[in-house]
């Protein structure tokens, strides 16, 4: 049968080591699964297409999961979407009931994972199958909405749309390409560097370089931290695990899990805003809301089946309209660009094969997650000690094979590797906003193409608002973004 | 009020023309942006003097200068040995035993021991494994 050509044994063992590896970096804070995709995107290249997302996204739902450990026992989230599972996990462990947090967690981790991949499943091809009508003037209007959704939801709207924009400029150097119905000039190429930027940056090492280089360089300049002993790694005996914990918590498992898909559509935004609103949501229906952040299973419940949740959410815009849902997703961009695969409203009708080969693998990665974690949980606790100070440099290299293997052995690329960590480096210190920009870059050469043509197509500026009744509603969504974030801050500024 | 809105594409000049749009939108946003935020601005250089009296200037800069050494020298270390990836696996091994050694807090004789065996073997195995068994190309 043809759903099963692609699950071979290396497939499943692709699957399930990106898996593993991908617990041990979301359990090590200041790694996350952004960057363990980041640091394995090379291998992808000669794996070939569904092996390759078979690794990459075993290593996506383990990085996602995998913070809940340390967020648990130690009161540090390993990747920001476990923020909240610290409020009502450490307090669990100094109860003496670790292992039980970390088994709640890890069951709420996979039913989030699994409603959200039922969402991706069904969404996905409908919303493509509605796109595939969109003309440039819409595909322009959509990737603006993303861009405005990703402001909105910034700290700070004008910073955050800035960014966006700031990402697509710097995406517009090179060359104006002819394949795109460009004209093959070279435009915001500094002197002296037109070999080199001919094409521009290339898309991996800008990826790898800030999401790779950017967090070693942080963990630098605040200094290492020390590695962890094993006897500070608290699991607890005092209480065993049973699922009769899980009575009475179905609806919270399905409204965080479907607040995690739902965040994870939206472009950009991500999975730390997944788990704070499943976990408020969680707080609000509550009948025992003040048990919340003292030790509460359903907080827990919570925050890991809503950051789960977002995995398949995620993947639905990237799937659908070639647009990521977060950062980890934008670098299967790469994945599926190495392999001259370009995704967007075509990709799943053209490439049955690879997009059941994804729902099989995010189906066998959850799985994976849950047996891994569930059953050798007091294995995969001591991943907190592994010692950083041998990790990090490790990680570099790999950043460096990442960065030079992209486009055959170009040293520029490792170059680029270096001036976009530092650029990530310093985008933290002066606020800008990371993911905005990375949308903007991704999205950046497409927009132009969309916008220029829609203009040379029709020739009047108000093509973009009198098109469709989609564009009308596109302006309505941006405008209302906009809006929505405004209102929003001058009501908290007013609390204030 | 019809004729405001039409616009005629010139081919040869197509390619400034959203770098232009997108350039304007960031200079407008970019002054927004320093009016609303012109207190913050003004103190900018405390947040910077604090940014760098916090830091530890050993890992960071000592991470910086280890990262442009390595970078530079895996080419012409490689030029020794061409097509062979050899600059990449000469380079590494110093590499990550040096930026190991200065992020490692207490260095014993036992703990610098496990830093040069992971240095020695952890590149070697992944130029093994990138040149002999994936064939990709490596400095």
């Amino acid at each position: 049968m043809p759903f099963f050509e692609f699950i071979t044994p290396l497939f499943l063992l692709l699957i399930i080591g990106g898996t593993f590896v991908g617990i041990i970096f979301g359990a090590i804070p200041g790694m996350t699964a952004t960057m363990a995709v980041a640091v394995c995107l090379p291998l992808t290249y000669p794996l070939g297409l569904n092996n390759g997302l078979a690794l990459l996204l075993g290593l996506y739902v383990g990085g996602i999961s995998g913070g809940l450990v340390p967020a648990i026992l130690l009161n540090i989230p390993g990747t920001p979407s476990s923020i909240t599972t610290t409020f009502d996990g450490y307090p669990m462990t100094q109860r003496g009931e670790g292992e039980k947090a970390l088994k709640i967690g890890i069951c709420a981790s996979l039913a989030g994972g699994i409603i959200s991949l039922i969402a991706l499943y069904l969404f996905a091809p409908a919303l493509a199958d509605f796109a595939i009508r969109f003309s440039y003037v819409e595909k322009f209007l959509i990737i603006l909405f993303a861009l405005s959704v990703m402001g909105a939801l910034s700290a700070n709207l004008l910073i955050g749309i800035f960014s966006g924009f700031l990402g697509i400029f710097i995406s517009l150097i090179g060359t104006y390409d002819i394949s795109s119905g460009g004209n093959g000039k070279h435009r915001l190429i500094p002197p002296g560097l037109e070999y080199w930027l001919d094409s521009g940056f290339s898309l991996l090492p800008v990826l790898i370089g800030i999401f790779g280089l950017s967090a070693i360089l942080q963990e630098a300049e605040n200094g290492m931290p020390l590695g962890l002993s094993r006897d500070k790694v608290r699991i607890g005996k005092s209480s065993k695990f049973s699922f009769s914990v899980f009575k009475g918590q179905a609806l919270n498992v399905l409204r965080s899990s479907g607040i995690g898909t739902f965040v994870g559509i939206l472009p950009g935004v991500g999975g730390s805003a997944a788990s704070i609103l499943a976990y408020t949501n969680a707080k609000t229906f509550s009948k025992n809301p003040e048990n919340f952040g003292k030790g509460e299973p359903a907080g827990i419940i919570a925050s890991e089946s809503g950051n789960n949740g977002l995995t398949g959410g995620a993947l639905v815009p990237l799937l659908s309209l070639g647009i990521p849902g977060d950062s980890t997703t934008a670098l299967l961009i790469g994945a599926f660009t190495l392999q001259g695969i370009q995704v967007g409203p075509l990709f799943i009708g053209n490439n049955p094969d690879t997009w059941n080969a994804m729902i099989f693998a995010m189906l066998i990665a959850n799985v994976a997650m849950f047996i891994m974690m569930f059953y050798a949980i007091r294995y995969v606790a001591l991943i907190v000690t592994i010692p950083k100070h041998i990790l990090f440099p490790i990680i570099l290299m790999m950043c460096v094979i990442g960065a030079y293997t992209i486009n055959y052995g170009i040293m520029f690329d490792v170059w680029t590797l270096l001036i976009f960590g530092l650029f990530g480096w310093l985008a933290l210190k002066i606020r800008l906003e990371i993911a905005p920009f990375i949308i903007g870059f991704i999205l950046g050469p497409s927009a132009e193409v969309y916008f220029v043509k829609s203009l040379e197509s029709f020739g009047d500026l108000t093509i973009f608002f009198t098109k469709s009744w989609i564009a009308v509603l596109l302006w309505v969504l941006i405008l209302g973004s906009i809006a929505g974030s405004v209102f929003i801050n001058r009501r908290a500024s007013q609390a204030e | 009020m019809g004729d405001l809105t039409k616009v005629t594409i010139d081919f040869q000049s197509s390619h400034l023309l959203f770098p232009i749009i997108i350039g304007c939108v960031l200079a407008v946003l970019g002054l927004a942006i320093v009016i609303r935020e012109r207190s913050r601005i003004a103190v900018s250089g405390d947040h910077w003097r604090n940014i760098f009296s916090q830091m530890n200037k050993f890992q960071f800069f000592g991470t910086l200068a280890l990262t442009l050494a390595y970078f530079s020298l895996m080419v012409p270390v490689g030029d020794y040995w061409p097509n062979t990836g050899l600059g990449f696996l000469l380079c590494s091994i110093p590499f990550v035993f040096l930026a190991g050694l200065q992020f490692m807090h207490t260095r014993t004789a036992r703990s610098v021991l496990i830093l040069a065996l992971v240095a020695v073997c952890v590149p070697s195995l992944i130029w093994w494994l990138f040149t002999e068994i994936f064939f990709l190309t490596l400095p």
